[in-house]
């Protein structure tokens, strides 16, 4: 049985949602201009863009770019942070370029990328895995430099090769501080999944987005609007569920821990 | 058999000037003896417990495992940290049976095996806990049992029960001896407690401050097996704790005096 408080707790985004949705529906009632619908126009317009095969085709286009560039992403930043964060040599050779590139939007980068790779898949994944990156390495290599050395040690006595050490100790036990990166890294990779879309009009969910602006159909953007954002909160939530299950062992069962010598 | 020949530790500090912590030690360790280090903080008896792990290279000097120059960690040297260093993803079961899979055992056996420490440290019962879920004395316990299941030859303590409050780390000192009197294992033992060294000790190492010199050692001859309540009473007790106080007392005033 759930408490009261419990029960509101839980019920507290669906709310704040509904809450949002009333504003936005007064809202656009009484500023009644044509680019800014109402609440409900932009909800009605979601089921005929999900039922419109060629606007289906276009989303599932997109998730596949940010599920590579996510994947690619994750399979290359967590061992590069991992060995930033043990190797000082590794770690004075990347923090420069980190450094350097950490505050360039990525979406900046797609014109340069563009002249290079053309509009397609590659140049949009690519832009998604670099915008991943960065906080994965980030996380990863923090996670990583802040493994205690005697863990480390420990490791070593019972026999442990260099290798052996990085993979069963450093990454489990920096997992939790590398999973808080692939979260901003999951949320960046819609992010940029819809700016490379914006600026590459070729296919995809911001290129519906913003053909629809164009086009001055203001429901269709604001429905777009809601259905990236539903994504967004919907991997968050997944991610979330994922993590948790992974990382169980760093929060206690109890809230203080048992007193026994 | 431990001997640690000529070792010297220089630390380069910030601003490049270099900290000699340790400074020409030489000493042997017999098989199954129980020798404490005992020494100010500061003055490197950890460091020197180190480099017998094979976790520091010293700078100077070489000690050796059975005639054998020691070039990095292994297995037949268990270090327990006073930081427990528990692996915190591995249930109190997945901790202990860590070092005997990784040496080849098979699992159903490294769990027999695991489970009857576990019960032998007095945490029955606690299995399936991890960590987090435990108290310091608790997790002080499992990386004790961690560390004897892979069945090292010498057990390397830096301090273990540096980070306990005193009941605790009375009770964890009788059953360390319980635990060692089954079968005498070589015991290297780094505290900063005079009582603590006398209690568990054949021989007390006593260290003096940077740089560490070796000032004094102390052959305790108190009978075994020893029962802290007896000892407390016993004269011989009471004199080797006031004459190693004494000696660290003079290692300070060497310092205010130079």
């Amino acid at each position: 049985m759930m408490s009261g408080r419990k029960l509101i707790a839980s019920a507290a985004p669906l709310l704040v949602c509904l809450g949002l949705l009333g504003i936005w529906q007064i809202g656009a009632l009484v500023l009644n201009t044509d680019s800014f619908p109402t609440a409900l126009d932009a909800l009605r317009a979601v089921p005929s863009i999900l039922g419109d095969k060629e606007s289906l085709v276009n989303i599932l286009a997109s998730l596949r770019r940010m599920a590579i560039g996510f994947g690619v992403g994750l399979a290359v930043s967590i061992p590069l942070g991992l060995m930033m964060g043990r190797s000082r040599a590794v770690a004075s050779f990347f923090n420069p370029l980190l450094m350097i590139t950490y505050p360039v939007p990525k979406a900046a980068l797609m014109p340069i990328i563009m002249l290079w790779l053309g509009v397609g898949d590659i140049a949009k994944t690519l832009v998604i895995f670099l915008g991943v990156s960065l906080p994965v390495v980030f996380h990863s290599f923090q996670g990583a430099k802040a493994v205690e050395e005697k863990m480390l040690w420990s490791g070593a006595a019972m026999g442990l090769s260099a290798l052996q050490r990085m993979i069963r100790i450093v990454l489990p036990s920096a997992l939790p501080e590398i999973l808080t990166g692939c979260r901003t890294g999951l949320v960046l990779a819609l992010i940029t999944m819809i700016t490379s879309e914006m600026i590459a009009r070729q296919s995809g969910a911001g290129n519906i987005l913003f053909n629809a602006l164009d086009m001055g159909q203001y429901d269709t953007v604001f429905a777009m609007i809601i259905i990236v954002g539903a994504m967004g909160i919907g991997l968050d939530a997944a991610f979330e569920q994922l993590r948790k299950r992974l990382v169980r062992w760093s929060e206690p069962r109890f809230d203080l821990p048992l007193s026994f010598s | 058999m431990i001997e640690i020949d000529g070792v010297s530790q220089v630390f380069q500090t910030s601003g490049r000037q270099s900290h000699l912590a340790l400074s020409n030690i030489s000493l042997t360790v017999d098989d199954g003896a129980f020798v404490s280090i005992l020494g100010p903080s500061g003055c490197g008896k950890s460091t020197l417990l180190y480099i017998v792990g094979g976790f520091v290279t010293p700078s100077q000097g070489v000690a050796r495992m059975k005639g054998k120059a020691i070039t990095g960690p292994g297995p037949d040297r268990g270090p327990v940290f006073q930081e427990f260093a528990l692996f915190p993803w591995k249930s109190v079961l997945g901790n202990v049976m860590y070092g005997p899979r990784q040496q080849g055992v098979k699992p159903a056996e490294a769990e027999a095996q695991s489970r009857r420490l576990i019960e032998m440290v007095g945490l029955k019962g606690f299995e399936d806990f991890y960590p987090k879920e435990l108290s310091g004395g608790m997790k002080q316990r499992v990386a004790l049992a961690r560390t004897l299941a892979y069945h090292p030859a010498v057990l390397l303590m830096d301090e273990p029960f540096g980070a306990l409050d005193a009941h605790t780390r009375t009770r964890l000192q009788n059953d360390l001896l319980n635990i060692w009197e089954r079968d005498r294992k070589t015991v290297l033992f780094v505290t900063h407690s005079v009582e603590e060294a006398v209690f568990l000790s054949d021989k007390v190492i006593v260290m003096t401050r940077s740089p560490g010199r070796i000032k004094e050692v102390v052959d305790i001859d108190l009978p075994r097996p020893r029962r802290r309540a007896e000892l407390l009473l016993d004269p011989h007790y009471q004199k080797y704790v006031v004459d190693i106080e004494g000696m660290i007392d003079d290692t300070s005033e060497d310092e205010l005096h130079p």
